[in-house]
């Protein structure tokens, strides 16, 4: 057992955790937050990305004493005060999300593309999104709504 | 129906369910926790066939934390061995479903890889996993059949005992003496053998289940994830041999379904027994790895096709012979659906005179199968369009006009096919004609010629194809529907969305039928505390079904408002109108609102219907570019000419014709669930493995409607939710094969892997 000090959503935790214990069950099972989603046990489908220290990362990439002292963001802090994040409002504009089970690793896997790349191409929204997987919508509306996403992330309604 | 994006809570929104599902508020079923709850892990079959010698569970046991553990022969003291049929009707000459035992954890012999042999339940999953190490089985093993056609062979390994030669159904449909004599006349006959290849159908939420029992009132809680509530409740009840009212199942998000969520799993089963023995709620979530092995798959039918015509290229005659592989055992939807559906569609949109299929069900040392988006409906329609594209290479006529040629007529509607179905309506020839405008299929000429200047092989295909949806295994569908006091209608119902938007659709039928806003009603999905009769939402029926039914009761609730006004306002209900919202008389100017009746008493209305297949049609023409130094096929355009009625949400059919096209472009171009044949071993059991659609794989689609109202619904819909798989997988693969004929391929069988087509175009240049 390793004692972990992790801040999540700008808040601190201390927990006690398994060594073998990975960043995504801490979240989901120790903190509860349950919005980060887990598809598939060999890192290939990208439900479970958050953010660590401002790079998009598969969160069952890691062990939670990995992340020892990181900054975390989930997708439950992405709206603001009854505000949806850009990506988040683009993504529902473009009915980019049907069931719902890649949505959060799709919005967090955007968020660190957009953050490299504030303009891309087609091309290269393909390419980002290439380590997330969406069985329902055949990506044509999730393509969509990256470009739109970025669209409002540089301000242009 | 006009759709604008709705204000929730001040937030924008497409879909009502939307904000919940972005903002990581959605609930699947691995997010449900109770309190005291224990781990389930399952140890399963390493091997595909073999006699189970010895289960020692002594080490597991004594690993702490271990609660206790189960074993096949705990399955089958529990009386757990018989899951439902729905193979209730006779098959080829009287025959009866021969149905093999499968007891929950197997019991002295395991038939596939992934089989469950033991359950351990402990205080945390990983301790539950450890122990599961410490298990010994000893196991004796069996040859092992993988090909359903070697399985049917004398002589191949036997699955069960009280299914001779590893037939459990033989199924017919058509006219066979008439169709030999159509044969018999023919100019020219095509023959195709075809393969529609097992595919995992893999929504992206790995299964879960978590069960308590409540020893007060006898009763089981089971969260999990349906496609209906009452459809998995029927068959744990029938698995369990328990009254359906002792289960209560709760579900709300669910991740995927596609067929594969509707099953009652043989693992739920034993969590259940667990947590009545036990006393504490016991959780399940499965790993993508064991997906892979033990959720249902779809597909897996092996199909020999036969297409008579005379000189004048007019069909004569259609003929199949079906293998459909079944896999270890049979699931309650698998047989059914390959069996029903493909003879329920056997004559396509075309006027064939003579018809006959027959269908032989084979057990094999795989994963089951069932139902998969589509469930027989887009293997059928692959076998006839890949034929008819055949035919018209063959006999020299292009394919668009070979079909027109041989379209049932619109005038023939209702059509009554030779196999006993009957068609309600369509505009084949006016569903052609925009299609070819809008994929531009008069210039292809000139297109390929510029592929071929940049050294790209184009090639162009097409389909016409018709199904059937919109019935279910339920008699009815129900909806109660509420009036609150703030005049807000809440709808419940028994059909489950996942993923298709209902709350946000049977709103929009409930709002526009009375008269309302949008933002004033709700729809609430699988609550236990409304049981209602209802069927799940698959074979496209919810819109249809559950859709109708809102229709009819928001109606009925008008006509008791009506009642209920008049009373109030001391008038005959003959004298009163509704109008949005408000129910007035012609006379005074006095008006009654929904709330206000609410107000004055509890306002409740329940109301159904009973709603037949309708039959969605389109046609979808498909351009590729296969370069040949690597084999790689690329989209270059997809376009969709589809009548599915009239439609409530245009942006959720969109959606659903998106993820269908690419569900079949997966299917064409890589995917494939592959087992070892000496060994029975999974070879695709992650995806890592196993190819899975990825962005860029389809591109822009081109979509255009073409209605023709159906009358079996008041709202005129037709289901369309498996419409894109239908249709996809053969205009794909008769744009990849009329790119790759030029160099003398005839035949290809899905999926299309680079390494497939680069190997078929060196031996094509080789052979030359």
């Amino acid at each position: 057992m390793t004692t972990v000090k992790i801040n999540v959503n700008g808040k601190r935790h201390v927990h006690e955790v398994e060594d073998r214990t990975l960043l995504v069950n801490f979240l989901r099972d120790t903190l509860g937050l349950t919005g980060t989603h887990i598809g598939c046990d060999t890192s290939q489908c990208g439900a479970c990305t958050v953010n660590v220290n401002g790079r998009a990362v598969k969160s069952c990439t890691m062990l939670a004493v990995q992340a020892q002292g990181a900054k975390v963001l989930t997708i439950e802090a992405m709206a603001r005060k009854g505000k949806l994040h850009p990506i988040q409002q683009a993504f529902t504009e473009c009915h980019g999300l049907q069931c719902g089970f890649c949505t959060p690793g799709m919005i967090m896997a955007t968020a660190g593309l957009l953050e490299d790349n504030p303009d891309p191409s087609d091309d290269e929204i393909i390419h980002g999104l290439e380590g997330n997987l969406c069985r329902c919508t055949g990506y044509v509306n999730i393509v969509r709504a990256v470009k739109r996403a970025a669209e409002l992330q540089r301000g242009a309604q | 129906m006009e759709h604008h994006l709705l204000e929730v809570d001040g937030m924008r929104v497409s879909r009502r369910e939307d904000l919940r599902l972005m903002t990581g508020a959605g609930k699947y079923a691995s997010d449900w926790n109770l309190p005291d709850q224990l781990h389930a892990f399952f140890l399963r079959a390493d091997r595909a066939h073999a006699k189970i010698v010895s289960v020692n569970v002594e080490r597991a046991l004594k690993h702490p934390g271990v609660v206790r553990i189960y074993t096949g022969a705990d399955a089958v003291g529990a009386g757990y061995t018989r899951p439902l049929t729905m193979l209730t009707f006779k098959g080829k000459d009287g025959m009866q479903v021969r149905q093999p035992e499968r007891p929950v954890l197997a019991h002295g012999r395991v038939r596939c890889v992934g089989e469950p042999v033991a359950m351990v339940v402990a205080e945390s999953a990983l301790i539950a996993q450890d122990a599961s190490e410490l298990i010994e089985v000893e196991y004796e093993e069996l040859p092992v059949v993988i090909d359903p056609e070697a399985a049917l062979a004398p002589g191949a390994p036997q699955l069960h005992d009280n299914v001779p030669g590893n037939l459990p159904f033989e199924f017919e449909a058509g006219d066979a003496a008439a169709t030999e004599a159509a044969f018999a006349k023919a100019a020219h006959v095509t023959r195709l053998k075809l393969a529609v290849t097992r595919v995992a159908p893999s929504p992206m939420e790995p299964r879960a289940c978590l069960a308590a029992y409540d020893p007060r009132d006898e009763r089981y809680t089971v969260h999990v994830h349906v496609q209906g509530v009452n459809m998995m409740r029927k068959q744990l009840a029938a698995y369990m041999n328990m009254p359906e009212d002792k289960i209560r199942v709760m579900a709300r998000d669910v991740g995927g379904a596609f067929g594969q969520r509707s099953l009652g799993y043989p693992e739920y089963c034993m969590q259940m027994l667990a947590a009545k023995e036990i006393g504490r709620p016991v959780k399940w979530v499965s790993t993508r790895s064991e997906g892979f092995a033990t959720d249902s798959h779809g597909r897996a039918n092996y199909v020999k096709g036969e297409l008579a015509l005379d000189a004048a290229g007019n069909f004569l005659g259609l003929r199949v012979d079906w293998i459909a592989d079944m896999g270890a055992y049979l699931t309650p939807t698998g047989p059914v659906s390959h069996l029903r559906n493909p003879s329920t569609c056997l004559t396509g949109v075309y006027r064939i005179p003579a018809l006959y299929g027959r269908w032989r069900t084979v057990l094999t040392n795989t994963n089951p199968i069932a139902a998969y988006r589509g469930a027989g409906r887009p293997d059928v329609a692959y076998v006839i369009e890949r034929l008819v594209t055949q035919a018209a290479v063959d006999t020299g006529v292009d394919a668009a006009e070979l079909r027109r040629r041989n379209f049932i007529p619109p005038e023939a509607f209702p059509y009554k096919t030779p196999t006993g179905s009957t068609y309600e309506n369509a505009d084949l020839p006016g569903l052609l004609d925009k299609a070819l405008k809008l994929g531009d299929w008069q210039g292809f000429a000139g297109r390929r010629s510029a592929s071929g200047k940049a050294g790209k092989l184009r090639g162009i295909g097409i389909s016409t194809v018709i199904e059937n949806t919109g019935a279910g295994l339920f008699p009815k569908d129900q909806i109660e529907m509420h009036v609150a006091a703030d005049g807000t209608v809440t709808a419940y119902t028994v059909c489950h969305s996942q993923g298709q938007g209902h709350e946000t659709s049977f709103a929009m039928i409930i709002a526009e039928t009375l008269g309302i806003a949008f933002d004033r009603v709700r729809v609430r999905q699988g609550d236990e505390d409304h049981p209602l009769i209802g069927n799940h939402a698959g074979g496209s029926r919810s819109t249809v079904g559950a859709g109708s039914a809102c229709h009819v009761t928001a109606k009925k609730l008008i006509e008791e408002g009506k009642a209920l006004a008049a009373l109030e306002l001391g008038v005959e209900p003959s004298q009163m109108a509704y109008a949005n919202g408000a129910f007035r008389t012609a006379e005074s100017k006095r008006s009654i609102t929904l709330a206000d009746l609410a107000k004055a008493k509890k306002f409740v209305v329940t109301a159904e219907g009973s709603f037949s297949s309708t039959f969605p049609n389109g046609c979808h023409i498909a351009e590729v570019e296969i370069d040949p130094a690597t084999g790689v096929t690329q989209i270059a355009s997809y376009i969709t000419v589809d009548d599915c009625g009239r439609v409530i949400n245009h942006a959720i059919v969109e959606g659903q014709m998106h993820g269908g096209v690419a569900q079949g472009a997966g299917q064409v171009f890589g995917e494939e669930v592959v087992y070892d044949r000496a060994t029975g071993q999974l070879l695709t059991g992650s995806f890592a493995d196993y190819y899975m659609p990825r962005a860029g794989l389809v591109g822009e689609i081109s979509m255009e409607e073409h209605p023709t109202p159906s009358k079996v619904s008041p709202l005129g819909v037709k289901g369309m939710g498996e419409s894109g798989c239908t249709a996809s997988l053969p205009a794909l693969t008769t744009a990849a094969l009329d790119a790759l004929r030029p160099l003398g391929v005839q035949h290809l069988d899905m999926p299309l892997t680079p390494s497939k087509v680069w190997s078929a175009i060196v031996a094509a240049k080789a052979g030359r």
